[in-house]
């Protein structure tokens, strides 16, 4: 198959963007999204051009490195899938196809299609664990979780942290990826200490880093390769005015 | 040079509390003087991080990543082992520790193996207190599953994503520290160099991989936690991102590099489909559980799997192995897979794969139970190769998929190079020959919660540091060489990419030293590696300069580094004449075809020492005693 | 001090943008109750709205909801000019997400039917509560503003009838995300019931936009009159 490409070409942060045309010839529909841009990239480095830069790491989907759009859907058109898993089996022969880098004040470009998202650690950073030393910790089986909760709790720790949500949302809002991890700890009974606490530190740190608000229009969970429902916002948000209820 | 693994002496059950009073302590006003460097954030890394971090050390922590979550751990599905004995179905720390070191085809350290042992019921405490939200019985407790043949259920899991779990698990500890400002994060670096002083590890070179400029750190000790050389053969289930460039770095600064020929071949993985495929994916291993492993009995049979009749197919597992069937271990399953495919046997498009068909278990069980048991793995498995499991047998193939060799380390997991400490995959410890199933989690997180701690302060109690800065001349020359080495890689300006050349390696290695080798083959690549090497400085095209996000420069980096260590890689198989565990040299084999080891001039590590690119490096060897266990012949007929 | 700062975070902000905004549906159901008088005749219709004009409370309830009108206005464009911040460099293309997304034509116009809303109350209590006063006698002897008059006058004009039924439409728009988006705002959104909760949200603003537009149409064709 022939693939045209319209990428999103940023030599730097500051430096000004602009698209540039690529076709990528000879595309198996067995190569990975992936792959394609691999080639891409091989007959531009050949030619002594430089490669379009992309970020990726475990080409399976888990570990939330890559990620950009993929004509004006994070990570493309395939449900529950990240780009490094979709295939080009499902594209059609002379299809064009737009790439751009996640846009976000929270996400600033480095370049062209990889952006800096270290505003997800700072999240994590203002109270996304739960504060136990190593070492002290008593027998695993001491405390029971019921099979759901725990279930429902692994639900939402799911979360690869790509930033597809951030992508997808027309308010660039970090509330799915903040949500999940205030959800997968308030839901066990280990993360009851510092639950009130946790939820109001994340959602002022996720606000200072630039991100919008929520409104519930569900594009994250659309986009999200891992499905992480929407019920994980509702619970922050219900977390969050009890916590300041009580504080 | 003698190797002094240090172990302590005493009953095997005591040396670990025998030895961790014996250990001198910092103590926890001074801890805030001495800084640690800690390269990598895998399960190792960023558990020592956070560990470190808590007892008040400064810990400065780097990966290649942008985030220290997405290190390689995160990709492990299976499971975590852990002797527990939950299930009350006889297991103890003594049966994973013999389990451990029978798997690793007595090639590891009985005194290792036994810590290891020992701390995995702490590492379950430990990530359960950290909310890791493990696979519950509906009464609340824990659920185990067996795993890879085990004959007792002692693996914990989080469904299919037990390595992110637990990673995630560490990382937040680590961010924890870093909201605290005892652990600093430095994402996006690459350690191209390690820097001594007076003879002992006090600091790194990095590139910062976002700005492409260099920087330098000092510390009063350096953990590599930089996990495995698996991507030497280019595909490989690990990430496209792992490398062996720190270790190899160190190795060149006098670290020794352990057992390197010992590589995992993991036999479930999806087929290779085309040339230009980046990656390999596992599909769990679970699968051969239900899953029946075959190919036509007659050699070049294309028809479709669905045509072949009954009679017409060779359950080669079964028939071989009738006791163990397809639940063989790991290389039995691989090597045999090999044959059938060398036989010409193979099934698919390029004849490199097996079929491992679920008919007979969607009959016997239904079509749902076989969904909820592995649902998402089919699901997966059709996302990447358009098929369908439920209907069409998968098509499976081994892979390249953990690294068992690493920088030696002793007991308390110090290199020889003073104060370099070695954590993880990237060390060569714990698993001999061969690494069970879900045993590679309890390591990296043994390692970093509960080694680490105890042994770093010994050495840092115990040593006299200078006092220097990073203008110290060891920083600047050390800089000054990974400078020069870039600048080199950008003035060959040729026009082969370092892709093409890493795929040209990838591929020797898979053939001549992968899943079983020869003393022909392996001199082929010796001789070749080199060539290969030469094409590289010579040709190898890398645009664009160093002074910015350069992936291809990165690449082109690890790339040189892989056709360096190939040669050792090839040499120590070479050099090994017996086959174990993972490593197989089909000249050692029982009249049955299986491994034949050869304890008699073996039952040691070969640690190898740099003498110079191109050079022969010198060869030592760590004897092995085995105190408790008696070396015995696996056999699984 | 810390809860008042917390409730301006965009957390905060959502929760009050539902309280209010649930509050303001819950008025316009009392409304609605109101208007439909009107198909029982005059005597009901102006009679129920002497009730309310003549409680003493009404002042109490009128700063009430003005209030609750006021906050949800100006936290509303407050966070659209937030949110808007948050993406300085848009996307050169961008598609709807389909499969789970909850995105409508009313989703994605909020602010825009929001502030027609607050155009069109304007309007409207120049128009009925500030516009011309009628009175008559009710079935107590007592004097009383006919309001009903003033009703069937002003929809017997055409573009009032036209611009009110466009208005109810922009309502309607509004109602369609914003009582099923409340629900999730304030975390009562139930978890296994959440496609019942959408779809009742969508009935809703159909229902009552539906009722508060058939008023005009019919008096304008004479049916009530």
């Amino acid at each position: 198959m022939k693939i045209h490409l319209k990428v999103w070409r940023q030599a730097g942060p500051t430096a000004h963007g602009q698209f540039v045309n690529y076709t990528a010839e000879n595309v198996s529909p067995h190569m990975s999204f992936l792959e394609m841009l691999d080639v891409v990239n091989e007959g531009l480095i050949r030619k002594g051009q430089e490669a379009i830069a992309f970020d990726s790491d475990c080409r399976e989907g888990i570990c939330g490195t890559c990620g950009f759009m993929v004509s004006g859907i994070p990570h493309g058109p395939e449900p529950h899938t990240t780009v490094c898993q979709l295939h080009m089996r499902k594209f059609k022969d002379g299809d064009a196809l737009t790439l751009e880098p996640w846009r976000s004040k929270g996400f600033p470009v480095l370049r062209d299609l990889i952006v800096d998202r270290s505003a997800f650690d700072r999240i994590i950073q203002a109270g996304g664990y739960t504060s136990v030393n190593t070492g002290g910790a008593q027998d695993a089986n001491a405390i029971l979780i019921g099979r759901d909760t725990a279930e429902a709790a692994m639900d939402s720790a799911a979360c690869i942290g790509c930033g597809a949500c951030v992508a997808a949302c027309k308010n660039a809002s970090a509330a799915l990826f903040t949500s999940a991890k205030i959800t997968h700890l308030s839901l066990l009974p280990q993360g009851q200490v510092e639950r009130g606490t946790r939820v109001l530190n994340m959602v002022e740190r996720m606000d200072m880093e630039g991100f919008g608000s929520c409104s519930n229009e569900g594009e994250c969970e659309a986009v999200c390769p891992k499905g992480i429902s929407l019920r994980n916002i509702a619970t922050m948000n219900r977390e969050y005015w009890k916590a300041i209820l009580s504080s | 040079m003698t190797l002094d693994s240090k172990v302590p002496s005493g009953p095997l059950a005591e040396k670990w509390d025998s030895h961790k009073f014996a250990s001198k302590l910092v103590n926890p006003a001074n801890r805030r003087k001495h800084t640690v460097i800690i390269v990598g954030t895998g399960l190792a890394g960023a558990s020592a991080a956070s560990s470190l971090g808590e007892l008040g050390y400064n810990v400065l922590s780097f990966c290649i990543q942008d985030s220290p979550r997405r290190a390689h751990s995160i990709a492990a599905q299976g499971g975590i082992n852990a002797a527990k004995n939950y299930q009350n179905d006889g297991d103890s720390i003594y049966r994973l520790f013999y389990d451990t070191i029978k798997g690793g085809d007595y090639r590891a350290r009985e005194a290792n193996v036994y810590r290891l042992a020992q701390v995995s019921v702490n590492i379950i405490d430990q990530c359960v207190a950290q909310g890791v939200p493990f696979a519950r019985e509906y009464g609340g407790q824990l659920d185990n599953r067996s795993f890879g043949g085990a004959q007792v259920s002692r693996t914990f899991y989080a469904r299919g994503q037990t390595g992110q779990q637990l990673l995630l698990g560490a990382y937040q500890s680590m961010q924890r520290q870093v909201a605290r400002g005892q652990v600093k994060q430095f994402p996006n670096r690459e350690m191209l160099d390690l820097v001594l002083i007076n003879g002992q590890a006090r600091g790194i070179i990095v590139r910062n991989l976002v700005t492409g400029q260099l920087e330098r750190y000092v510390a009063d000790a350096v953990c590599l936690a930089t996990g495995g050389y698996g991507t030497a053969y280019y595909l490989s289930t690990n990430a496209v991102g792992s490398n062996v460039t720190a270790s190899w770095r160190a190795h060149k600064r006098g670290a020794l590099f352990a057992n390197p020929c010992f590589t995992q071949i993991h036999p479930t993985c999806i087929p290779v489909s085309g040339e230009d495929q980046s990656k390999l994916t596992l599909m769990s291993e679970s699968l051969r559980n239900d899953g029946r492993v075959w190919v036509p009995k007659n050699t070049g049979d294309k028809r479709r799997a669905a045509d072949i009749p009954e009679s017409e197919r060779d359950y080669y597992l079964e028939r071989k192995y009738p006791s163990f069937g397809n639940l063989v271990p790991r290389d039995v399953a691989s090597r045999n897979a090999k044959q059938v495919c060398d036989e010409g046997r193979g099934v698919g498009e390029t004849g490199l794969a097996v079929y491992l068909d679920f008919k007979d278990a969607i009959q016997r069980l239904g079509h749902d139970v076989v969904a909820a048991r592995y649902g998402n793995l089919f699901e997966m498995y059709e996302k990447i190769t358009g098929e369908d499991p439920y209907t069409v047998p998968m098509r499976m193939y081994p892979a390249i998929h953990y690294a068992m060799g690493g920088l030696w380390v002793d007991y308390n997991l110090m290199s020889n190079v003073p104060g370099l400490h070695v954590l993880g995959e990237a060390n060569f410890s714990d698993h001999g020959a061969n690494r069970l199933g879900a045993s590679a989690l309890m390591q990296g997180l043994a390692d970093g919660y509960f080694v680490i701690p105890y042994t770093l302060a010994h050495y840092i109690a115990g040593t006299k540091v200078e006092k220097v800065t990073t203008d110290h001349d060891a920083f600047k020359e050390a800089e000054n060489s990974v400078q020069d080495r870039i600048n080199k890689v950008l003035a060959v300006k040729g026009t082969k990419t370092p892709r093409e050349l890493h795929r040209q390696l990838g591929r020797l290695l898979w053939d001549d030293v992968g899943m079983a080798r020869n003393e022909a083959g392996l001199k082929k690549a010796l001789a070749t590696i080199p060539k290969l090497r030469e094409e590289f400085w010579q040709n190898v095209a890398v645009p664009g300069d160093a002074n910015n996000l350069n992936k291809n420069l990165e690449y082109a980096g690890r790339v040189a580094d892989y056709l360096e260590f190939a040669e050792l890689l090839a040499l120590d198989a070479l050099t090994r004449t017996e086959s174990c565990g993972g490593h197989f040299r089909e000249e050692s084999q029982t009249p049955e075809g299986e491994a034949q080891r050869d304890d008699a001039h073996f039952s040691h590590v070969s640690a190898w020492e740099f003498q110079g690119v191109g050079k022969t490096p010198t060869l030592h060897k760590e004897p092995l005693v085995f105190e408790e266990v008696h070396p015995s012949q696996r056999s699984y007929k | 001090m810390r809860a008042l700062r917390m409730l301006s975070s965009s957390v905060g902000t959502k929760v009050i943008l539902a309280f209010t905004g649930l509050s303001l549906f819950g008025f316009l159901l009392v409304h609605l109750y109101g208007n439909l008088l009107a198909f029982l005749g005059p005597a009901t219709y102006n009679e129920h709205a002497h009730a309310l004009i003549s409680n003493p409370l009404i002042i109490p309830a009128e700063i009430g909801l003005l209030a609750l009108f006021l906050i949800h206005v100006f936290k509303a464009t407050a966070n659209y000019l937030n949110n808007r911040g948050a993406r300085p460099d848009g996307y050169r293309m961008k598609k709807w997400a389909g499969g789970a997304s909850r995105k409508s034509v009313g989703s994605s116009t909020m602010i825009w039917t929001g502030l027609a809303t607050l155009l069109f109350v304007a309007v409207h209590l120049k128009t009925f509560k500030y516009g011309a006063v009628y009175t008559s006698v009710g079935a107590g002897g007592t004097e009383e503003r006919d309001l009903y008059r003033l009703f069937v006058e002003v929809f017997q004009q055409p573009v009032w009838v036209i611009s009110y039924v466009v208005s109810m439409i922009l309502v309607g728009l509004h109602l369609r995300h914003g009582i099923s988006s409340s629900m999730q705002s304030l975390g009562i959104m139930p978890d296994t019931r959440t496609a019942l909760v959408l779809r009742t949200g969508l009935v809703l603003a159909v229902v009552i936009a539906g009722l508060f537009a058939i008023l005009p149409v019919v008096v304008f064709f004479g049916l009530v009159r």
